[in-house]
């Protein structure tokens, strides 16, 4: 029996793969090698690593892959620590907690011809796309790779470069190819995507700043969705324990409660079951709920949906 | 006021009129991984659903940290998906309500407190389900609101054995 929710898709380690210098190559599959969460084109997720780290990783597999996450990981030496647990304490077998898939792209139907620019390991999400692309059996794409020498997942793309679909520019050799030319003009037809290091997707913001939105997707990895885009931080105090507790703008206070280890009865989590009735004694509370009346409000909310209006709210915990 | 008490919970021998069929059947072993369909479930009694994440004792569900005894088995409407892309436009499968059996003909809401045969096996009604936000998560559709009151029921396996697509369903009392 769990004591606590389950918030994680529970993977195992089912392959570790050499892929370049300092590259590792993971793939994920459920116990049973039962269907994964789907996903889009390019998508990431987060890792729930061991060591209590939370780290963001792009799928380089196709969504209808559908049993396997691969995610391709270099190993920053000098980085927060994420890539370093993965390649040196991660082997087959260990048990990953990994998140819902979020971000990827689904192209519009009246795209028809795509380019795509990666840097170095940014490769991993394009790679996700253009698998995609090419098991719908379209090749009208071409990905432009812009490294400083080594091709990371070589192995890997080698089929895609001998097949013409994948370029790769050495700066070593040739120095920074001409963004802009291999971009190219706006058309109605066309799309373009980049992922890679901040620098680069500065420069490909600027140079497609004249583009139509939907055409353009520069691939960052994005925060789980917000509720409520108009929430403001708050402070909760717990008057009996006198503990405070900060919720940041858009979060539920339920989930600060409980990143603070205050476990709180839930079912619905969307303010209609009832069963994470607070009482709350000072403050302006937000309530949103759809199960208390106006004068049990008065005295009560709903914690999984209910906001503040006001810097501090006092909860009877 | 009047004492609202409906004759069939009054008097065991009244009947609802109704005759429905299994349409749909589908379980998946842990929280957040897709539903699989199957052409049969085998219910165990007192217990839940053979390589379901709500099999008690053996629970891997996104609720499972909330024991609850009648939650053995759980079954949604498909008048309910027809419904909700008649009056809201949107489509759901019946793999993504995430309930075991989606049955057809079934007045899910009047049977809470009573008995049916779900094909060879026997369930008692414990509650109705209650739609929660983790579902708009795993689908990406936003259908917490119109599922509200109608997004199925839980049950309690009195009589276990396998329940295959197509079994009907009916009153037990």
């Amino acid at each position: 029996m769990n004591a606590r929710p389950i918030t994680t898709v529970r993977t195992v380690v089912a392959g570790v793969e050499e892929a370049g210098r300092d590259i590792k190559l993971f793939t994920l599959v459920d116990p049973d090698r039962w269907e994964l969460p789907p996903f889009k084109p390019g998508a990431h997720v987060d890792l729930h690593l061991p060591n209590g780290l939370v780290r963001t990783y792009s799928l380089c597999n196709e969504p209808a892959d559908s049993r396997r996450y691969v995610i391709g990981v270099k190993r920053e030496a000098e980085g927060r620590g994420g890539s370093r647990a993965l390649h040196d304490d991660v082997g087959i077998g260990d048990t990953i907690g990994v998140s819902l898939p979020r971000g990827g792209l689904a192209f519009a139907p009246e795209i028809t011809r795509r380019v795509f620019v990666a840097g170095g390991i940014g490769v991993t999400p394009l790679l996700s796309m253009v698998r995609d692309l090419l098991r719908r059996g379209d090749a009208n794409f071409v990905l432009h790779l812009i490294v400083r020498d080594q091709v990371p997942l070589a192995a890997q793309l080698a089929p895609l470069i001998d097949a013409g679909h994948v370029v790769v520019h050495r700066t070593s050799l040739s120095g920074r190819p001409n963004l802009a030319s291999l971009i190219g003009s706006p058309e109605p037809s066309v799309a373009v995507a980049c992922c890679g290091p901040e620098g680069m997707l500065g420069d490909f913001e600027r140079l497609t700043g004249a583009w139509p939105t939907d055409k353009v997707h520069v691939e960052r990895f994005v925060a789980p969705p917000v509720t409520d885009p108009d929430a403001k931080p708050f402070t909760l105090t717990l008057a009996r324990s006198g503990a405070e507790i900060e919720v940041h703008a858009g979060q539920t206070m339920l989930a600060a409660l409980r990143e603070s280890g205050i476990d709180i009865a839930t079912s619905c989590c969307g303010g209609i079951c009832g069963a994470c009735k607070v009482g709350w004694i000072e403050g302006k509370p937000v309530h949103r709920d759809r199960v208390l009346s106006p004068y049990e409000r008065e005295r009560y909310l709903m914690v999984c949906v209910a906001g503040s209006d006001a810097d501090r709210l006092v909860l009877d915990l | 006021m009047l004492d609202i008490v409906s004759a069939g919970s009054a008097h065991s021998a009244a009947q609802l009129g109704w005759a429905g069929v299994v349409r749909f059947l589908h379980l998946t072993p842990r929280a957040f991984l897709p539903m699989g369909a199957a052409e049969a479930l085998t219910l165990v009694a007192g217990r839940g659903i053979e390589g379901d994440r709500y099999m008690i004792g053996n629970e891997a569900g996104f609720y499972s940290h909330k024991p609850e005894e009648g939650r053995q088995v759980t079954l949604f409407e498909l008048e309910t998906l027809v419904a909700l892309k008649r009056d809201a436009g949107i489509e759901l499968g019946p793999e993504e309500h995430r309930r075991n059996v989606t049955v057809e003909g079934v007045p899910l809401n009047h049977l809470v407190g009573r008995r049916f045969w779900l094909g060879e096996t026997l369930l008692e009604a414990t509650r109705l389900s209650v739609p929660c936000r983790h579902i708009e998560e795993i689908t990406g559709k936003a259908i917490f609101d119109p599922l509200i009151n109608r997004s199925g029921l839980n049950c309690r396996i009195l009589q276990g054995g396998i329940v295959r697509v197509g079994d009907r369903v009916r009153n037990a009392t």
